[in-house]
């Protein structure tokens, strides 16, 4: 079996689970639960084959073309998805967020994406390739995780129904948000911003070059400085709280694919 | 507290600073940087003289960008010493000091799940504390036994660690801008090139290019020899990714390029008399052929294009099309004229001659190629480094070791009284605290 068959497995299992998950909306049974954690974690191990099919065929870590991003940043989903469930069950952002893993996987499965090998220009021939992308994805996964509990937050209707039970809801979608950013932030920080200056400084004899992606990085990060210090010192929980961390992840995914297609720079290869 | 201290210590400053750095920064990515004054005028007509005015065609170097991230810097520093006090105070008070009422948690459902026996004997609650790493000092102020029970140290430091490397960043930042140098430097395989400002040369030994089976390019390597007072110092290969240091400097493989100036072509001339003649020469060489001919290339383009005024040019400087502009004169005569192409020999349009039998074709070319290199000092990236390691430390701490302290009054009367602290996550630590005092109850 080939890289795309171990694909289109996880793909599928994907699908299920997201599936399963709106479906116990209406039938919260910890049966199920247990289920489709499993199940994740099946699927998590046959993407994660897929990729190793990929890195050893073409000899290089597996996120230098969208194709393979696409398919790494799903993989960093599924993980972050995983952990979050053992460590703080996940409840309702769940299936948002495997309809998040389905359509990036959709994508990388399109066929408008390239999905030959191609050789690595010299530039990224480096170990730091391998830390700067893969620990930047994982940490952005994670905010992945606080965009979707924030964009739920946002949904929940003061009036409708239970008071304190929408009260409680919202409580803990803005948890799980902090938890993710606490999580997704220190490791955006050491992958995006430090890996990514030393490689620089590594490859192109300078650290910081106010190329767009770089800057976009930054900005990405400064949100979540927001998010950080208008929580902890203004007491910003709540919505305005989850307003930020919204536009800190919009800002992570115009950094991953904006910048390529609308600005030019230097990272114009990735 | 001055009103100037409490403006720059303020997180509200911080919060405005953070969304306007945001702002230029966004403005910086959509407006093109670095470009001559005219270029805006030509495509952002509208805002071009206030781009120029406002320093916008370098944004991350303009006043107004710079003074923001100054101030940044001043917010960080005047913000960590504020913070800095309050909570060394806080450590070494032996019974705390309610510096930040807002993080003490009087709670009234711990205070109900107070067990009654703990009364008479904290020590089972001491005990417990220790045995979850928490650190216990105990003082008798008064009549009053007061019990402080702490952990997670680093964690309230975790902050200014990271505010501290921030700082330490930003500061790399501008010796930077200030103080690296660097340059670009071309040499020819075999060449010296002098660097520009220091006292000794770099010399090309060889270069090489590798490619992959499909043809691109897979790494370029220059052997260099450091020249200095006409000695050989030192040696080195550089790579892509792999730089050579010396002395202040380090190398870096940027890219390749040919010098099509000085190349040199093969050509083959065919007369009735003689075919298949071959002969090599540079472009702006001449050289003597039998039968009182000459031969001069004019000029070698890689890329051959040719404008709408009839101005040839290179297209690239890679070798997709090449051609070379041959004149051939017979006793000061042109008898050929015209451009010979490598890659289409029978494309005689160009050809102009006054001999039918005359035919050139261009067999091989070359052109010494030159390595780029660029070398850089900049004594601000060890700060940066250094502030990195910082920040990233602070942010685990912060994150992962959270401060927590718990202070136990007992009064003479037997009464205890117990106030938790913590910065964040504050339900869940009264929550941990609850869970504790249960857990008391049932042994
Ligand atoms: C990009 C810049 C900054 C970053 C990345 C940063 C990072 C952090 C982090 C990670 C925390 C801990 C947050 C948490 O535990 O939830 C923090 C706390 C804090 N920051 Fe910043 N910070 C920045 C700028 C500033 C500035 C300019 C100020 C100046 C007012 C400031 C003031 C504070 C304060 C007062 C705290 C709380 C300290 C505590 O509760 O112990 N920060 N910062």
């Amino acid at each position: 079996m080939n890289e795309f068959a171990f694909l289109l497995m996880a793909f599928l299992i994907y699908v299920l689970v997201m599936l399963l998950g709106f479906i116990s909306f209406f039938n919260q049974q910890t049966g199920l639960r247990k289920t489709f954690y499993y199940l994740a974690i099946l699927g998590l191990a046959f993407h994660s084959i897929s990729l190793i099919i990929r890195t050893i065929a073409s000899g290089h870590a597996p996120f230098t073309s969208m194709y393979e991003s696409i398919s790494f940043l799903a993989w960093s989903c599924v993980l972050a998805v995983i952990i979050f469930e053992r460590k703080f069950n996940l409840e309702k952002t769940g299936p948002y967020l495997w309809l998040i893993i389905v359509a990036l996987m959709a994508l990388a499965s399109s066929p408008a994406l390239p999905k030959n090998i191609t050789p690595l220009v010299p530039a990224l021939q480096s170990y730091w390739l391998w830390l700067h992308v893969s620990v930047t994805l994982i940490g952005e996964a994670f905010l992945a995780v606080a965009f979707v509990a924030s964009l739920l937050y946002l949904t929940i209707q003061p009036g409708s129904g239970d008071k304190t039970e929408a009260e409680k809801k919202k409580e803990k979608y803005d948890l799980i948000a902090y938890r993710a950013v606490a999580i997704g932030f220190p490791l955006f920080t050491l992958g995006a911003l430090v890996f990514g200056m030393i490689w620089a400084s590594k490859a192109w004899g300078r650290y910081w070059g106010w190329d767009p992606k770089e800057v976009w990085s930054l900005i990405t990060w400064l949100f979540y400085a927001l998010y950080l210090h208008t929580r902890l010192i203004m007491g910003w929980k709540g919505k305005k709280s989850a307003i930020i961390a919204i536009i800190g992840f919009l800002s992570a995914l115009f950094t991953f694919f904006g910048v390529n297609y609308l600005l030019r720079g230097l990272h114009s290869y990735v | 507290m001055s009103g100037v201290f409490r403006f720059l210590s303020s997180v509200r400053l911080a919060v405005v600073l953070l969304i306007l750095i945001i702002l230029l920064s966004i403005i910086g990515t959509l407006i093109p940087q670095g470009q001559e004054l005219s270029f805006y005028q030509n495509y952002l007509p509208r805002v071009a003289n206030l781009i120029a005015f406002l320093g916008f065609n370098h944004l991350y170097r303009s006043p107004l960008f710079l003074s923001l991230v100054f101030l940044f810097l001043l917010n960080l520093l005047f913000c960590s010493v504020k913070q800095l006090g309050a909570k060394s105070k806080r450590l070494k008070s032996k019974y705390g000091l309610a510096f930040d009422s807002s993080c003490e948690l009087e709670s009234e459902k711990i205070r109900l799940k107070l067990p009654k026996h703990l009364k008479a004997d904290p020590n089972l609650l001491i005990f417990t504390l220790q045995k979850k790493k928490y650190q216990i000092k105990t003082a008798t102020e008064n009549d009053r036994k007061i019990i402080l029970a702490r952990r997670g140290i680093p964690g309230l430091f975790g902050p200014e660690i990271v505010h501290l490397g921030l700082m330490i960043i930003i500061i790399g930042g501008l010796v930077s801008a200030l103080l690296s140098y660097r340059t670009s430097i071309t040499i020819i395989e075999g060449e010296t090139a002098k660097i520009p400002g220091k006292n000794f040369s770099l010399r090309l030994d060889k270069f090489t290019t590798e490619y992959y089976p499909n043809g691109s390019v897979k790494d370029w390597k220059s052997s260099v020899s450091v020249i200095e007072d006409n000695q050989v110092r030192a040696s080195a290969l550089i790579e892509v990714n792999h730089p050579f240091k010396y002395g202040s400097l380090s190398f870096y493989q940027m890219s390749y390029g040919q010098d099509w100036e000085k190349a040199a072509v093969e050509l083959e001339v065919k007369t009735k008399e003689t075919p298949g003649r071959r002969i090599t020469l540079k472009a702006g060489e001449m050289t003597k052929i039998d039968q009182g001919l000459t031969i001069r290339v004019l000029s070698f383009v890689p890329d051959f294009q040719i404008d709408s005024a009839g101005q040839v040019f290179s297209r690239s400087p890679d070798p997709n099309n090449p051609a070379a502009l041959v004149e051939i004169q017979s006793e000061g005569q042109p008898v050929f004229s015209g451009w010979v192409f490598y890659l289409y020999p029978d494309f005689t349009r160009f050809h102009r001659k006054t001999r039918p039998d005359l035919e050139v074709t261009l067999k091989k070319f070359e052109a010494p190629v030159f390595s780029v290199l660029e070398a850089s000092s900049d004594p601000g990236s060890k700060l940066v480094w250094i502030g990195s390691a910082l920040l990233m430390l602070g942010l685990l701490f912060s994150f992962y070791l959270p401060y927590k302290e718990l202070r136990i009054l007992v009064d003479s009367s037997g009464q205890v009284k117990i106030l938790p602290y913590a910065r964040k996550n504050r339900d869940g630590f009264l929550r941990e605290i609850e869970q504790l005092l249960e857990d008391l109850i049932e042994k």
